[in-house]
């Protein structure tokens, strides 16, 4: 088997060649974390996106919200968001879901100024989401949209340490328990309003600072890659 | 960054102080602001641990204990934390360990100092604690239909227009006027002032039975110059002010003598079903001892229905006082019909808790009796009569004194110079044992004989006690020596995990401590009253203790008793003695977070006393 950092570190650096000097290459040369790092030193990113459907390949970002990570601390602060200039499109029935309608869309920015922004506060930071292949993909097909090629990005998925914490006792867990809600309810978080992209970050962000907790913060940072 | 973290900022917005923030320093505030997450049981901040960061709970709570690990405070969402260590950048006096899982946001050392610098909050974070009691206080006082009389004024019973005559009216036309308008009482006025009221009964007894003409004019029969109140007495009070001077009507005037109208006691009976007066107009219609007696144990059951009502524990004491002074006064009474005449003037007088018109259920009696210097206190009369109305108090529910603090014990039965020698031994040469159990007689309150026996006593005392510095110093030591049981609460955390249990008691370092502090400060300036609160608020007005302090004590006192009367009215429903140990599983969580603050307010006006009297506090 692979070691982690060094089969993502090659690929990183594959890209980062491709890349044009910019965000992108800032992003790619920010030196990977070691994945022997303690928890209790990562620095992560949490990014919520919403979008238009949930395949990357047929649908569109509508807003991103963010929130810094440094190891068992939410930086409040670090907090942003984004809006995407609305898709051709349109938004579509989405918006029973994230309640952003095609008028609010259209008061965003261009997809690669707002892609630029999450690379930015992307740099240096492990990408952390709930089910993070949603973000992954997403933000893999605007680079791909905007500079033609994508990094591989280092990433840590709350809903997987949420199945792996759940599935230790030997026992599937209930179909929907894993749910961000449901798994923040279990670690007597509080309730937030869902779909709304800063909102879900943040909730993300306090998710794995308690799951932290529980794994312990001496843990190594590949005991959670993805 | 302008990205609005709407969870946070909302959550901050709704809690104080962070609500009273305007937009932007909130918005500068979250800026600097992180979220952590602990376990139960993890250690947020050692004790003596520097910290630079103020904890705010997001979620979950936290305990805060001080350096002998006494439980301090159960802190829950919303609470912030760290403040001390933080504003004054030195190590924590406090162990904060959380109690449950807890989410919580964390402010920079810096930013939090920026934030304390605004009045507001630092006036909030200094009065934290008082300003919860004073709540928990009010709470307790939500009135209640059934018994409306205690949130009712004089002012909104009046109803029409009072009926009026004048002084030269004959009597015959002042009975038409009253006959024509179906009153029982009329009011005289002269000049627009109120100088006289005529009722049915004084036409009975002054003119019909002395056969007084009715052409007579009505100065001639009217009771001249009556007690009035004032519009804005509460109707309680003015209801017992009638059934202990055994009159049916008073009128009420403005404060420059203009009749307003007149209220009766039908009119105020009418609002409580129950009332303590009802009772008390009950017990003053007995014609046998046994029947006060019978009468006068419907107390509990009195006693229960106000608690339950929440009345305020002060109003409750008056109520219970009214009662057994309506019971002691007609006790003697019909015990001086058996005994015949008394051989010379006399006065019962009430100490201790009746005295301070505070009776509690189960209260020691502690009575004496106050002899004409022209008699003989000595005379077995006396003795007779003390031991009528012991035994008839014993059997009402109120037991005998332990410390033998009764007109039985013949050393308080006693001539008025008899008492000032006493009094003045006490102040002049005090002694610990015997000031111990001589302060409840400077509670001393007549109830009935001769009023103005006790009047020139108290004169006396007040006079000379400001002077007596030792004696001052006596009581500021025993009322020091009353520790507030703060660290019961550390014991209840150990209960938690299931060691022994043990009971709270409100009266050693609670009731009794105010009780002390609040005779102490009254009788360093020679104040007169005896009531508690109304020491309290006497000693706010002549200076002794500042406005802040008094409020504070005043809400503590009224919680603390509050705790005790409801613990009561429980123990009575299940057929117990009632006393004032708590068993801590009848209080809730808030209940506790609250005793602990009044017992708090208690330690530090004991504090604050050690300081002035300069005496080492326990």
């Amino acid at each position: 088997m692979t070691p982690f950092g060094w089969g993502r570190g090659r690929r990183r650096r594959a890209t980062e060649e491709e890349a044009p000097p910019g965000p992108l290459r800032d992003y790619l040369s920010a030196s990977p974390p070691d994945p022997r790092t303690p928890l209790a030193q990562v620095r992560l990113l949490a990014l919520d996106f919403e979008t238009t459907t949930l395949e990357a390949a047929t649908g569109s970002p509508l807003s991103a919200g963010w929130v810094p990570v440094d190891g068992t601390a939410v930086r409040l602060g670090g907090a942003g968001s984004v809006g995407f200039l609305a898709p051709a499109a349109g938004v579509g029935d989405s918006a029973v879901f994230h309640g952003i309608t095609d008028d609010a869309a259209s008061l965003g920015v261009d997809e690669r100024v707002a892609v630029e922004r999450i690379l930015a506060a992307l740099a240096g930071r492990v990408l952390l989401a709930h089910h993070a292949s949603i973000e992954t993909s997403f933000l893999a097909a605007a680079c791909r949209r905007i500079w033609g090629v994508a990094p591989e990005f280092a990433c840590v998925d709350t809903l997987e340490i949420e199945h792996r914490l759940a599935t230790r006792g030997g026992s599937e867990p209930v179909p929907g328990s894993l749910r961000l809600g449901a798994s923040r309810e279990r670690y007597g978080l509080p309730a937030y309003g869902a779909h709304e992209a800063l909102t879900d970050a943040l909730a993300c962000a306090e998710l794995y600072v308690a799951q932290v907790s529980v794994l312990g913060a001496a843990s190594p940072l590949k005991s959670v890659l993805s | 960054m302008n990205a609005e973290l709407t969870a946070v900022r909302d959550f901050l917005g709704s809690h104080p102080p962070y609500d009273a923030l305007e937009p932007a320093a909130l918005s500068a505030l979250l800026a600097t602001m992180s979220t952590v997450y602990v376990r139960r049981g993890t250690e947020v901040i050692g004790l003596g641990a520097a910290n630079d960061t103020a904890y705010v709970i997001r979620a979950g709570a936290v305990e805060i204990r001080d350096t002998a690990d006494g439980l301090v405070e159960r802190a829950e969402e919303g609470t912030t934390f760290g403040v001390s260590s933080v504003r004054a950048r030195a190590g924590s006096n406090y162990r904060i360990v959380a109690i449950e899982d807890s989410l919580l946001l964390t402010i920079p050392g810096d930013a939090f100092r920026t934030l304390l610098a605004r009045p507001e909050v630092g006036r909030f974070f200094d009065l934290q604690s008082s300003a919860r009691l004073r709540a928990a206080v009010l709470a307790t006082r939500v009135s209640d239909s059934r018994h409306a009389i205690f949130g009712v004024t004089v002012r909104d019973m009046l109803g029409r227009e009072p009926v009026t005559t004048s002084p030269t009216t004959p009597i015959r036309e002042v009975a038409q006027v009253m006959a024509r308008h179906g009153v029982s009482a009329i009011l005289v006025i002269q000049a627009g002032r109120l100088v006289g009221i005529v009722t049915d009964r004084d036409l009975r007894r002054r003119v019909v039975a002395e056969g007084v003409g009715v052409e007579r004019p009505v100065v001639e029969i009217m009771t001249a110059d009556p007690i009035s109140v004032d519009p804005d007495s509460p109707a309680f009070s003015v209801l017992l002010e009638m059934t202990s001077r055994g009159v049916h009507h008073l009128p009420v005037t403005d404060p420059d003598g203009k009749p307003l109208g007149l209220v009766s006691a039908g009119d105020l009976l009418r609002l409580g079903q129950s009332s303590p007066v009802q009772l008390a107009a009950d017990i003053a219609r007995q014609q046998t001892i046994d029947g006060v007696v019978t009468v006068a144990s419907g107390l509990p059951r009195l006693v229960e229905q106000l608690v339950t009502s929440d009345v305020s524990a002060d109003d409750i004491g008056r109520a219970t006082s009214a009662v057994a002074d309506a019971a002691i006064r007609r006790i003697v009474t019909l015990a001086e019909l058996g005994l015949g005449p008394a051989p010379a003037p006399y006065c019962v007088v009430a100490m201790g808790s009746l005295g301070r018109l505070e009776a509690g259920l189960g209260a020691d009696q502690d009575t004496a009796i106050l002899v004409d210097d022209s008699g003989d206190a000595a005379d077995a009369w006396y003795g007779q009569l003390a031991a009528a109305l012991t035994d008839a108090m014993e059997r009402i529910g109120f037991p005998r004194c332990p410390g033998d603090a009764m007109a039985t014990n013949p050393r308080w039965r006693q001539t008025v110079a008899g008492w000032r020698q006493t009094f003045r031994a006490w102040m002049d040469e005090p002694e610990p044992t015997a000031l111990m159990e001589a302060q409840i007689f400077f509670d001393m309150r007549p109830i009935t004989g001769d009023v103005s026996l006790y009047a020139t006593l108290s004169a006396d005392i007040l006079a000379i006690a400001p002077r007596s510095a030792r004696f001052l110093a006596h009581l500021a030591a025993s009322a020091l020596s009353r520790t507030p049981p703060l660290g019961f609460f550390r014991n209840l955390v150990l209960d938690r995990d299931g060691a022994h249990r043990h009971t709270l008691d409100l009266k050693h370092g609670g009731i009794a401590a105010v009780v002390q502090l609040s005779r102490l400060y009254c009788l360093t300036k020679g104040l007169a009253p005896h009531n508690t609160q109304a020491r309290i608020t006497a000693a706010r007005n002549a200076g002794v203790i500042g406005q802040e302090s008094a409020e504070n004590l005043s809400d503590a006192y009224e919680f603390i008793c509050y705790q005790r009367v409801r613990h009561q009215a429980r123990q009575i429903r299940e057929g117990l003695v009632p006393d004032s140990h708590v068993d801590p599983d009848e209080l809730s969580d808030l209940d506790k977070k609250h005793l602990r603050d009044a017992f708090g307010v208690v330690k530090t006006m004991q504090n604050a006393l050690s300081v002035t009297y300069q005496i080492g506090f326990l």
